[in-house]
């Protein structure tokens, strides 16, 4: 009993966030390899080399240059002719929320139904037979963030994907992944309520309701905190019979309120806040109300004007989600430019390339390249393996993952990509891929994932 | 800023097509480019007259150094939406498509078109020279009647008010004529019948009051065309099992011009498109499954109809996101198997010959000068033009993105 209370005191907030729905993804057992002869780029932005990777259970044992020794007695698979990256990283998805087919019948992305809906949680809408997850594979994508949608102020919460073909979202659960919190400017949540004559019909009703719940956040965990002191207090007068007071029985929980867990969890700072946000204007404003409220704001998302404000983004430690080139399919978007992500690298913020699509998600490279190019045209300093890190070590730090993938080092997992081609080429296929080791797509061995939608219905092409 | 430089210097110097305009060693992506041999173009008028290695300029010609760059013709968008909204997402702003009838085939974009948006020079700066501007299914199967556009802003933008006729018969287009794809697609041939009744008694849609028309004059003149074979007719579907009905129930129209566009399952049926004739026109990257009707489709689409010997053109289909670009799609179709000269033909020579646009998709003599000239591999979504002739005027390449760009460059010094 006392161990229960101490359980619930100690983790009712951070439970709900860590241990509730987890993961049971383990990767399966491989044979040892090193891949060898590769064009290596390691993900940190500091060129290419010819050379070798070695895995061991899962994990990037080892990392060389061809004249550098490496193990001697494990397979080794000869790479030459192709490019070795870390896995893609798309930290803006909807994969398996907004699958395909695209009915309303699995349409399950956005809780459009309150502007305030922190208590959702996009892991519980995935549908893990989309087979938009293996098309994403084989663009190399092995890590995905999958976010609930845009109409709210804040949408829910997030989840972090390994790119694995499961029965079941449990089984694609990134393990220890903190969980994200979506958060939404601008247009989207104003247009869906004030179409509905209710608030947000306006950008400053946008801002009243995003104070109004991070005060009722401030008050739940004032709630929690009294109630610890309490029960800590109680347990004290247990143990020794100190104590002013005399207990009948221990103090009782506030009632958990799933929407102020979440809102707690990023005041705390173990849910990482993504703010889809495309004005430079707004962004800064959200700077503002993360300082009023003590919390961390991780990434702006559909940052099309972050180019405005990269000094600002910079300072911040605010890391940017960029599209290469959407611009102007909505009035906020207008001032989108291809040299926005180039131009946020050389403010020195962090910057990311995201999909946000189905489609673009199978050709993240592509889209870094292409906004590599428009940076070069600007004159900005940028090379192609500077722009590897927008769709892979940046993405992982965005996810808060950073120590565990999303570049080749040793002890992290091996999430790989063996292409045909130099990354940032319209030509590179992904041609094996492997996940945590295991080679989960390749493609002259008609090797990948086929869902049980596509099963018997849908060719299956490599 | 080099490049900006350079054009707009140009473009002081030969603001007008008229006179002689000779291109130095460039490398032409249909003979020369993989030789890295040089030639020379040049240009009178707005014509290319002459193709050879060092050719002397005239008098008075002007002269531009390609400095071995590789050059395409202008691409040819077949199918997009510049001109008809500045800002999709605003309801306001957007003139594609028109609501409130049940029969639109009269209805035509060309009425509807800005000359001066802002998107033309998106357009051009990716190479693309010229695109139908298609409508979209408003309340009506029928859409009606695209128009051809020259990307370069003011008057001369519009080229050809009537392209062709759009007909939509997607899964999702059924509900705009009964709620099944029977009566849609019957409505559509019913349609055509009515306009067949029109041609032989026009005189009669006024007086006929026992056996009235059900369409808008503009509606059966527009069809009259499509019949006639005046109009090439664009159906959109997807299915392969509609698109073997659309071809069947067509053939009772011999003259009509069919082509199909989005069009995700016909390369499942590419022998029967083949021994018809039928042109398909494609945007590469929709390999999405997104619903029953497009179960089969598939990202090397292309590569399928070329082994199959049918004809296709690459369309973008909407100038604002992740399918905007013609030469990232060409290039992603070589990736998934096609051979680099074929994809170079769906964004020029294919699309000229499939809507009739004799002189252009093709550099050789006589050819209308549209000519693009790039700093990289056309199909690499690292390059970009560095110059643009459309109608052998020099295209403006600076976009209200560039100065943007331009502007907080400068702001924050980077570097």
């Amino acid at each position: 009993m006392i161990k229960l209370w101490l359980f619930m005191a100690g983790a009712a907030v951070s439970s709900a966030i860590w241990a509730d729905y987890p993961s049971t993804y383990e990767p399966p057992p491989h044979a040892a390899f090193v891949l060898t002869h590769a064009i290596v780029d390691v993900g940190e932005g500091q060129g290419e080399f010819e050379g070798w990777v070695s895995v061991v259970d899962g994990k990037i044992a080892g990392v060389g240059a061809m004249d550098e020794a490496r193990p001697s007695d494990t397979l080794e698979i000869n790479a030459s002719g192709r490019w070795l990256t870390p896995g893609v990283i798309d930290v803006h998805s909807h994969l398996g929320d907004y699958p395909s087919p695209g009915y309303r019948a699995h349409s399950d992305g956005n809780e459009a139904t309150s502007p305030v809906t922190a208590e959702v949680w996009a892991e519980h809408s995935v549908w893990p037979q989309d087979p938009q997850f293996p098309l994403a594979l084989a663009g190399g994508v092995t890590t995905l963030q999958v976010l609930p949608g845009s109409a709210n102020l804040f949408g829910g919460r997030s989840v972090v994907l390994k790119n694995i073909w499961s029965r079941t979202v449990q089984g694609m659960k990134f393990p220890g992944a903190p969980y994200g919190l979506k958060m939404a400017c601008g247009e989207n949540p104003k247009r869906v309520y004030g179409s509905r004559g209710q608030t947000p019909s306006t950008r400053m009703g946008n801002f009243a309701g995003y104070r109004k719940a991070w005060i009722d956040a401030q008050e739940y965990q004032k709630k929690w905190t009294r109630f610890e002191k309490a029960l800590a207090e109680y347990e004290l007068w247990r143990i020794s019979d100190q104590g002013e007071k005399d207990y009948k029985e221990p103090p009782s929980p506030p009632k958990r309120n799933l929407q102020m867990e979440t809102l707690v969890g990023v005041l705390k700072g173990e849910i990482l806040v993504h703010n889809h946000c495309y004005r430079a204007d707004e962004m800064a404003q959200i700077i503002d109300l993360s300082r009023e409220f003590g919390y961390q704001v991780t990434a702006f998302h559909h940052a099309v004007e972050a180019y405005k404000i990269g000094d600002l983004l910079a300072k911040n430690n605010i890391c940017s989600a960029m599209w290469a080139d959407w611009w102007q399919f909505k009035l906020e978007s207008f001032d989108g430019i291809k040299q926005n992500v180039a131009m946020v690298n050389a403010a020195g913020a962090c910057a990311i390339v995201h999909s946000d699509s189905a489609r673009g998600i199978q050709r993240l490279n592509q889209e870094a390249a292409k906004a590599m190019a428009a940076g070069q045209r600007m004159g900005l300093s940028v090379d192609a393996s500077v722009a590897l890190t927008w769709i892979t070590r940046n993405a992982a730090q965005a996810l808060g993952v950073a120590d565990q993938t999303g570049t080749i080092a040793v002890g992290k997992m091996a999430d790989l990509v063996l292409w045909s081609h130099p990354p940032m080429s319209v030509y590179a296929r992904a041609e094996t891929v492997f996940i945590d080791g295991v080679r989960r797509y390749d493609r002259a061995a008609g090797l990948g994932p086929v869902t049980d939608f596509e099963l018997g219905q849908r060719e299956e092409v490599f | 800023m080099k490049r900006i430089l350079l054009v707009m210097g140009l473009m002081g110097a030969m603001s007008l097509s008229a006179g002689e305009l000779l291109i130095q060693n460039v490398r032409l992506v249909e003979t020369n480019f993989q030789s890295g041999e040089v030639i020379d173009l040049r240009i009178v008028n707005g014509i290319i007259t002459q193709i050879g290695v060092d050719l002397v300029a005239g008098a008075d010609a002007a002269i531009y150094d390609g400095e071995s760059r590789a050059v395409t013709p202008g691409f040819i968008d077949s199918g997009t939406t510049i001109g008809l909204a500045e800002v999709r997402g605003l309801g306001v702003s957007h003139d594609g498509e028109q609501a409130d009838d049940d029969m639109t085939a009269g209805f035509q974009v060309y009425l509807a078109l800005n000359e001066d948006s802002s998107l033309i020079p998106i357009a051009s700066n990716d190479g693309i020279t010229r695109g139908l501007i298609v409508p979209e299914a408003g309340d009506s199967n029928y859409a009606g009647q695209s128009a051809l556009v020259r990307f370069k802003r003011g008057s001369a933008f519009l080229q050809e008010k009537t392209m062709a006729q759009h007909l939509y018969l997607r899964e999702g287009d059924r509900r705009r004529a009964g709620g099944s794809r029977s009566s849609a697609l019957g409505a559509a041939l019913e349609a055509l019948a009515e306009s067949a009744r029109y041609d032989r008694q026009p005189r009669a849609f006024n007086t006929n009051k026992n056996r009235p028309f059900n369409l808008d004059e503009s509606d059966l003149i527009a069809l009259s065309a499509v019949r006639s074979g005046k109009t090439p007719l664009v159906v959109h579907v997807d299915r392969a099992a509609d698109i073997i009905k659309v071809v069947t129930a067509f053939r009772s129209y011999p003259d009509l011009r069919l082509i199909l566009a989005s069009a995700a399952e016909a390369w499942k049926v590419a022998p029967l498109l083949k021994a018809e004739n039928i042109p398909v026109l494609i945007n590469v990257m929709e390999n999405l499954p997104q619903n029953f009707d497009r179960l089969g489709a598939r990202l090397d689409q292309a590569t399928l109809l070329a082994n199959a010997g049918v004809s296709f053109a690459f369309l973008s289909g909407s100038p604002y996101s992740e399918t905007r670009s013609l030469s990232q799609a060409a290039g992603i179709a070589v990736a998934q198997g096609l051979t680099w000269q074929q994809a170079i033909a769906a964004v020029t020579s294919t699309p000229a010959a499939i809507w009739g646009l004799t002189g252009l998709g093709r550099i050789e003599p006589g050819a209308m000068a549209d000519v693009v000239i790039w700093d990289g591999d056309p199909l690499e979504v690292t390059s970009a033009p560095v110059a643009v002739l459309i109608d052998g005027d020099w295209v403006d390449l600076e976009t209200r993105q560039d100065v943007l760009a331009k502007r907080y460059v400068e702001l924050l010094d980077l570097k």
